[in-house]
């Protein structure tokens, strides 16, 4: 397959690059749409033909978004709950995919087990009885409540791709530093995390994407303006039948901005640390 | 350590030799986890369960009502909705299935073979996937705008239409315009399995077939795709069970709307358990919903263990 595309077979050759283009508009032209909509006038945006690149940009709708309105607020939550969830997750399925790992004990297939399982279970099945949990608790309309369920929510993924990679190290370098006088604790975090750093950052920046992205629980937990976190409170500027589009896709780039970020920065680990730890042949 | 030989009969219950050498250790290292995961996972599926069998309201009291919450969903004041989420998931699952696997075969044969910019490309294809969902989601719903969305307005300059279609307010059509955009966003998780599929096949099987006289045709079926199979399997699995309880694009877009046609059974837990604030109904939804994906699962976990032994 690898030679499938050479200019030798002229047909193949076209078919793969004009699919290709289309692949790319079907890929880019939301994003693209989405970002040249939130700095158009009012005028070119709600025009009778299509304004595909504007003649004027403003900042107009990025100011109401920040200034104006209670997103800037959501912001600032989703940032301080993801904040707090990925160092938790990234110390606690450490700790866990070490245990798995490198210790003896009974109840350890068990354990692999129980976390296969519970990282397959749907959010959807759980929501409800979460719900009664939280507010029995009195942890609904709490951002602590919130970072503990992201947190557990995310443990089994963030367990499982640890254990593949810690797997993968030599154990040579661990028990050399054993019978040296170092203890697991020591071990752990001086020499086995350093070793697996790719597969630890691609954890970490899974953890805080996937509490930055996270709609469910904070649509669920969450109801009072000051707690809501960014994803729920998108829909903010949907009053009734009208839609502000100018704020919407402006609070929408905003929104896109650091797990874009995040994955332009470490795209190569992030996509191979997500095939090993979901696909692994 | 002279002790163990002394005392046999002792030694073989020292905690160490009932639990592991490691027991202590091996516990405390993965408490905070079970903690987790017992409390916010298994602890709610239970409970959800034993919801699915009361009549719970939020705030009110819970009453064993048996299997009533079961029986309206099936033949009860509640089928209806509860049959039409159904036949309304089963639609979605394959439709946009379908979509991710041959969207993101082509994607990844492209990728994978040696064109110019590779990784510029690999980029672009891969960034629907690093969009958060909701933003995703608002974004298409401004593409389908009724009013002033850029497909209306292109198709209308065109002059392909006179009046604008109505992507998401219209029965027949609102369904597939949610598919539409949760394929966008969930193709390229199936590239990327793809991908790293492709790379571990051994580059010799394509050489010999070569030299045998195999057409780009012919390996593509006699090698590559059977060799993906593995990789298809799971990935499959995976977005089934994303793919049917994901929310958040039926929410954004259309919130089950327009006259329940968008409205998966997720979507359908969530009207009674946020709106009518019928609990042990909604937990009843998923729950019924659950043994096919009890049996995926299953083998799924079953799978991914495997790799462990």
């Amino acid at each position: 397959m690898i030679a499938w595309i050479n200019r030798k077979n002229r047909g193949w050759y076209l078919l793969a690059y004009l699919l290709l283009a289309l692949l790319v508009f079907w890929s880019v032209f939301p994003i693209y749409w989405m970002l040249v909509t939130s700095v158009k006038t009012q005028a070119e945006m709600y025009s009778k033909t299509a304004v595909l690149w504007p003649t004027v940009a403003t900042l107009r709708n990025y100011d109401e978004v920040l200034f104006r309105s209670a997103f800037a607020r959501a912001l600032g939550n989703s940032l301080t709950v993801a904040l707090v969830v990925t160092p938790c997750a990234v110390v606690i399925s450490a700790l866990c995919a070490y245990a798995l790992t490198r210790l003896r004990f009974k109840g350890r297939r068990l354990i692999a087990r129980v976390l296969v399982g519970s990282y397959l279970v749907p959010g959807a099945i759980t929501f409800i009885a979460t719900y009664v949990l939280f507010a029995r608790f009195g942890l609904v309309n709490s951002l602590i409540g919130l970072m503990v369920a992201q947190t557990a929510g995310f443990i089994p993924f963030g367990t499982w791709m640890l254990v593949g990679y810690f797997r993968s190290l030599p154990v040579e370098l661990e028990e050399a530093a054993m019978v040296d006088g170092a203890n697991r604790w020591i071990v752990l975090w001086r020499i086995v995390v350093p070793l697996a750093l790719p597969a630890v950052v691609v954890v970490a920046i899974y953890s805080f994407t996937s509490s930055w992205n996270d709609f469910l629980l904070p649509l669920v937990l969450l109801q009072r303006r000051e707690v809501i976190t960014a994803p729920p409170a998108l829909t903010y500027f949907t009053v009734l039948d009208v839609t502000y589009w100018g704020p919407i896709m402006a609070s929408s780039v905003l929104m896109a901005v650091p797990p874009l970020l995040l994955y332009l920065f470490a795209q190569r680990w992030v996509i191979s640390g997500w095939t090993v730890g979901a696909v692994k042949s | 350590m002279e002790h163990v030989g002394a005392l046999p009969a002792v030694a073989r219950h020292r905690p160490r030799d009932l639990f592991g050498p490691d027991w202590a250790l091996g516990w405390l290292f993965t408490a905070p986890a079970l903690v987790g995961i017992l409390g916010l996972i298994a602890y709610p599926f239970v409970q959800s369960i034993i919801y699915s069998l009361q009549n719970v309201r939020v705030g009110g009291e819970a009453i064993w009502v048996g299997l009533a919450n079961y029986q309206s969903l099936l033949v009860g004041t509640n089928s209806g909705g509860f049959v039409n989420s159904l036949q309304v998931t089963f639609v979605y699952l394959v439709a946009a299935l379908a979509a991710k696997f041959a969207l993101g075969l082509v994607s990844a044969l492209i990728l994978h073979a040696k064109i110019r910019l590779r990784s510029l490309f690999r980029v672009l294809l891969f960034l629907p996937w690093a969009i958060p969902g909701v933003v995703g989601a608002q974004a298409w719903r401004w593409i389908y705008d009724d009013a002033f969305g850029v497909i209306n307005l292109a198709l209308f300059q065109i002059g392909l239409i006179e009046r604008p279609l109505l992507f998401l307010a219209k029965p027949d059509l609102a369904l597939w315009s949610v598919v539409a955009a949760s394929v966008w966003q969930g193709t390229p998780f199936w590239t990327m399995s793809y991908l790293a599929g492709l790379q571990s096949i051994p580059r010799d099987l394509y050489e010999a077939a070569e030299i045998d006289g195999a057409s780009t045709w012919q390996s593509f079926w006699l090698i590559t795709l059977p060799s993906l199979m593995p990789i298809v399997t799971i990935t499959f699995m995976l977005s089934a069970i994303w793919t049917t309880n994901s929310v958040q694009y039926v929410y954004i877009l259309t919130s089950g709307g327009p006259a329940h046609a968008t409205e998966t059974f997720p979507m359908f837990a969530l009207i009674q358990g946020l709106r009518v604030y019928d609990l042990g109904m909604a937990a009843a939804v998923p729950l019924l919903v659950a043994p096919p994906f009890a049996v995926l699962i299953y083998l799924l976990s079953r799978r991914m263990l495997r790799q462990d032994a």
